[in-house]
């Protein structure tokens, strides 16, 4: 493990910038060692219904965490990371909230009773309201801050869960797409897959229950074309819990290499944890390399000047030039400054109307819904669905949104990077939160008049066949709408010479439809008003993430260019015997600094 | 629903069809889609096998057939719409979208599996295949197998969808299996969805929801199919599925088709199997790649257990060998328990009491239904007598109403108490229509014991009809019930 020995180097080069009295870079290195400090490194388990994700879990981990069940499904997101105690705690989150973190309760539960709150058994749609639970468990695995994350099923990327999933997904450092060896991926998986792409860095495909299908190696042939079609760079893992399982009862470790979980482990170690722990090192590199250049650069500045008083005026004013520069870059007229706030004010705009538009579409399907049929008779279905498509309008308005962030950050840090290697702040830092699915409430009914024949299914519902992002079955497919039922015909017979009763029960029910087109035009009005809001302020977060950190380079450089200059300017002054020493003292003190680059560009380097 | 009324639903229906078709004469669509219909209506029952993709359709209509005839494979496999007809001989005529003539292609059969070659004609340009074959079980029902629904060529599911929920006409099965591995949102929507409009409120009577692949539930351990059936019981209570179909049943079509032609030598390799050592047949079952290693054990050999996972998959291995181990001494008992243990037994019950005995009912609602089309697109003064005749044939036919009456229990249109449900759809023949599972007494009681059920059920039904505090739906429906019970009763002997 390279983290303690960063966060040495860290300490080293925090004396450094102490000695040279730079408080400013001294605040910097201590914002680097902080973020190594928090090791998470979050895997999320998703998939299907009943295709082994809890299985898997319970595998990887070799303890029976996960409550699994040949019918039952997970209900709740379980995190399980390292403890050196065993622990369940249930957390629940104030619904609708801020996401505050003094705001969420927090219940700790005996390990056997996690069953009881987590599966749809003991929880059903989670009732309870759980927004996650959270097992502690001493692992050798989990222990370099590997965070296993079990989730319910997805029921394709337009269910409510999918959504949520989808808004985890950004802060989420691996994806593992659980899909079992059955048959080839569907059109769902396949756009989940590229949408997890597009949201996170590491993604992998395990196919699971390869003990109990013979042909799961042409499964996984065929889904590796389909991958590659689809143009998805992820890896497919074949693994079997049944054999790891067995493996582990027996301590076989031929067995255990047969199930394929030494790959998917490895997988962790190397790609997920060892990326992550690359780029953890690769960043604090760069900011110590950084923090050196700044250091070296007023002391060469002045060393310079020392071993060549002749030009010492016009290493000054080149430096007076660069210090200039720098200013510039602090100034709200610089280009990346200008490059930042036009690129948010564009991508509120823009991101605004994706939400509008996704959300007109729904409304007009909705309508032609409602006057399908009787609301009063299918509201619940009805608000179901327009609970999902609006769930589903917010995830894929949410990629978007943050896709297009991160591509903004890289186009400032281009403008802003004229020389030299800048970091990238860490947008994952920033606050998007599940927050902004979640608050998606589910649509209040509305006082509509005596429904008028009890319940009945909304026949007409089709909008996303298995998610939003993929509107399978069109509206337009709404078959037999030109053909009207021959049984209600007979209830018209019943109803002659009731031509009375008839009227007023249309007029009723006209009411009833706009009534529930006037619910939901509420509704998808407030929806918008929230998530709009959130992503206004999830982009505004990251604009001024990025112009915070991006200040905070220029300021560095210009106390640099200043210092820089001072020192250039007193050793013009200086006498030939303080030159001498001050020669020599400079030539160790660059050697020194040049050591710490040395080191931290070897920890960048080696893994 | 007496042994009488259904031939004389039959005689009206193919009447008043004529009747149309005389007046429809000059209109050479209407009359080729009414005559269509016409002779639709003495085809056999047309029953689809639908369902996400690899939900096993082709292996359980093979297991339905007892013979290999639609080809199943690891990857998606049914790519077209194929039609499986009872004929004299052998033969694939291939029917293109559009107005292209019909056109015969070669058969081959390899191994068993019957191989059917497009010969160049492009899957998309492919309205269906019709495969006729000499087969008893194919006799009574024409049987439709489906490409599977959110499959990954888009295309291809857009071809199941058009079969079974056309936009422009009623569909062209008559009723329908569903096959599901294990319940998605998405096969609850796709069943809500691919009923017509018209008939959506009758929809549950024509279909019949399977959990098929059952034996992979719990990763094939031996107790898989107890899970399975417990899965689908659950499924038959749940409310939304209840408003979707007939009832759910578990079913292993892979199980059910090797027992229905387990051989000799299969049998021999299974007990070889069970022979071995405890701890060495633990780890040779443990996993599909273990059970086809060379040479571990060396007998039986490996070709022979990869051909014996083919036909069985680990569970049907499994529980074979433990079957021989607790006993079974014979291959015909060990296929009748595979058989047996399949579900194929419940599945065909069901299929006999829901579609087969209710066939004609199912064949006039599908050309009523064709007519009333014709009737809606294209109104005339000449056909006011037909509207009218089909309208009294959908109000005055007792079928029908006690269909209608069970689908609006199934959709809760109608409430009546929980107690009072289950026993008024038994009435109306949710469970078969001969007397005596319509009182839910026993296949032997006698005619007095029956009586004296139907009398009872009479008068308690009765009694809801004319209770003052029954709303005028809940009087609606126990009058209707108690039709059926006077039906049950004229057809009594005295």
């Amino acid at each position: 493990m390279s983290v303690p020995e960063a966060i040495q180097l860290v300490e080293v080069a925090c004396k450094a910038t102490t000695a040279y009295g730079r408080p400013d870079l001294t605040a910097r290195l201590r914002r680097t060692r902080e973020r190594l400090a928090d090791p998470n490194v979050r895997v999320l388990v998703v998939g299907e219904f009943k295709q082994g994700k809890s299985q898997l879990v319970n595998s990887l981990i070799s303890a029976p965490v996960c409550p699994v069940d040949d019918d039952i499904a997970t209900a709740v997101v379980t995190v399980v990371r390292h403890a050196e105690v065993p622990s369940v705690t249930l957390v629940r989150e104030p619904a609708g909230g801020d996401g505050e973190p003094g705001g969420a309760e927090r219940v700790e539960v005996p390990l056997s009773e996690l069953a009881a709150h987590v599966s749809e058994a003991g929880n059903p749609d989670n009732r309870a309201g759980l927004t996650y639970a959270e097992v502690g468990i001493p692992r050798a695995l989990l222990a370099g801050g590997l965070v296993l994350v079990d989730t319910p099923g997805v029921g394709g990327l337009g269910s409510a869960h999918g959504a949520s999933t989808m808004a985890a997904l950004g802060g989420a450092d691996a994806v593992l797409l659980v899909s079992d060896a059955a048959q080839e991926y569907t059109r769902p998986e396949l756009d989940f897959l590229a949408a997890a792409m597009r949201l996170c860095p590491n993604v992998a495909a395990v196919l699971t229950k390869t003990d109990l299908y013979p042909r799961w190696r042409r499964i996984a042939e065929l889904d590796r074309a389909h991958l590659a079609t689809a143009g998805i760079s992820a890896e497919l893992i074949p693994v079997s819990s049944t054999v790891r399982q067995a493996a582990l009862r027996t301590k076989n470790t031929v067995l255990n290499e047969e199930s394929g979980y030494p790959v998917l482990v490895r997988y962790l170690r190397e790609q997920v944890l060892g990326q992550a722990d690359l780029l953890d090192r690769r960043s604090t590199a760069q900011d110590i390399l950084e923090v050196c250049e700044q250091l070296a650069t007023t002391m060469r500045a002045e060393l310079s000047t020392h071993q060549d008083p002749g030009k010492a005026q016009e290493v000054v004013a080149e430096l007076e030039r660069s210090q200039a520069a720098a200013a510039r870059l602090k100034d709200r007229s610089a280009r990346w400054q200008i490059t930042l706030n036009d690129g948010v004010a564009d991508l509120v705009a823009d991101v605004e109307h994706d939400l509008r538009e996704r959300l007109r579409r729904i409304t007009t399907e909705g309508e032609t819904l409602v006057d399908a049929a009787d609301p009063a008779a299918v509201w619940d279905q009805f608000a179901a669905w327009v609970h999902e498509q609006v769930c589903a309008a917010a995830a894929a308005n949410f990629v978007q949104a943050s896709e297009r962030a991160r591509a903004l950050a890289a186009r400032v840090a281009a403008h802003f990077a004229e020389d030299g290697e800048i970091v990238l702040p860490d947008l994952r830092a920033v606050p998007h939160t599940e927050a902004e699915v979640s608050r998606v409430t589910p649509m209040t009914r509305p006082e509509l008049a005596a429904p008028g024949g009890g319940e009945q299914a909304l026949s007409g519902l089709r909008g996303g066949y298995m998610g939003g992002l993929m509107l399978f079955m069109p509206l337009s497919l709404i078959p037999g709408l030109a053909v009207a039922a021959p049984f209600a015909a007979v209830g018209g017979a019943l109803l002659l010479g009731r031509k009375q009763v008839r009227d007023d029960r249309k007029r009723a029910l006209q009411r009833r439809r706009s009534d529930a087109k006037i619910a939901m035009r509420k509704h998808v009005d407030e929806v918008q008003f929230q998530v709009g809001k959130d992503c206004r302020a999830m982009l505004r977060t990251t604009q001024r993430t990025l112009r915070d950190h991006f200040t905070e380079i220029a300021e560095q450089m210009h106390t640099s260019m200043t210092a820089s200059v001072a020192a250039a300017q007193k050793a013009v002054r200086s006498t030939e015997a303080e030159r001498a020493t001050r020669i020599g003292d400079l030539e160790a003190e660059l050697a020194r600094v040049e050591h710490l680059a040395a080191r931290a560009r070897a920890m960048a380097g080696t893994r | 629903m007496t042994a009488a009324a259904p031939t004389g639903l039959r005689d009206t229906v193919r009447a008043v069809l004529r009747h149309a078709l005389a007046v429809y004469r000059d209109s050479p669509e209407s009359v080729r889609w009414l005559q269509h219909h016409l002779d639709r209506f003495d085809e056999p029952l047309r029953l689809a096998i639908a369902g996400k993709v690899k939900a096993g359709k082709s292996t359980l209509l093979n297991a339905l057939v007892g013979e290999e005839i639609a080809p199943t494979d690891a990857g998606e496999c049914t790519r077209v719409v194929t039609w499986y007809q009872d004929g004299h001989a052998p033969a694939v005529t291939l029917i293109p979208l559009g107005d292209a003539p019909p056109r015969q292609l070669r058969i081959r059969r390899d191994g068993g599996a019957l191989e059917i070659d497009l010969e160049g004609v492009p899957a998309e340009k492919v309205d269906r295949l019709e495969v006729t074959w000499p087969s008893t079980s194919l006799r009574s029902t024409t049987l439709i197998d489906t490409p599977g629904i959110a499959s990954l060529s888009g295309e291809v599911s857009a071809r199941t969808d058009r079969f079974l929920s056309p936009d422009d006409a009623p569909t062209a099965a008559d009723a329908v299996l569903y096959l599901m591995r294990h319940l998605h949102a998405g096969d609850v929507r796709f069943l809500e969805s691919f009923h017509d409009k018209g008939v959506a409120r009758a929809a549950p009577v024509n279909t019949i929801a399977v959990l098929s692949r059952a034996d992979e539930i719990g990763g094939g351990r031996i107790d898989a199919l107890i899970s399975a059936r417990r899965i689908a019981a659950r499924y038959r209570a749940d409310d939304t599925l209840r408003g979707l179909c007939q009832t759910v049943v578990a079913v292993t079509g892979l199980l059910a088709y090797t027992g229905r032609t387990l051989r000799q030598d299969e049998y021999a390799a299974l007990v070889r199997l069970a022979a071995l050592e405890p701890g060495e047949l633990d780890l040779v079952l443990l996993s599909a790649d273990r059970f086809v290693r060379e040479g571990e054990p060396a007998d039986p050999p490996a070709e022979v257990r990869e051909a014996l996972l083919d036909r069985l998959g680990m569970f049907g291995v499994r529980l074979s060998v433990s079957l021989i181990q607790q006993g079974v001494t014979d291959s015909a008992v060990l296929a009748e328990e595979l058989v047996a243990r399949s579900g194929l037994a419940e599945l065909r019950q069901v299929l006999a009491t829901q579609f087969t005995q209710r066939r004609d009912v199912l064949k006039a609602r599908s050309a009523l239904i064709a007519l009333d089309r014709v009737l809606r697109v294209d109104p005339r003064p000449a056909a006011a007598p037909v509207a009218a005749e089909v309208e009294r044939i959908l109000a005055g036919t007792h079928d029908f109403a006690e269909l209608r009456l069970l689908s609006d229990l199934r959709w809760r249109v109608v409430r009546l108490p929980r107690d009072q449900v289950d026993e008024a759809e038994r009435l109306l023949g949710s469970d078969g229509g001969s007397p005596a599972q319509r009182l839910g007494l026993p296949a032997d009681t006698g005619p007095a014991d029956l009586r004296a059920a139907a009398l009872a059920a009479l008068s308690a039904w009765r009694r809801r009809a004319e209770s003052p505090l029954a709303g005028r739906m809940q009087a609606d429906a126990a009058r209707t019930v108690v039709r059926s019970c006077e039906g049950i009763l004229a057809g009594l002997p005295r």
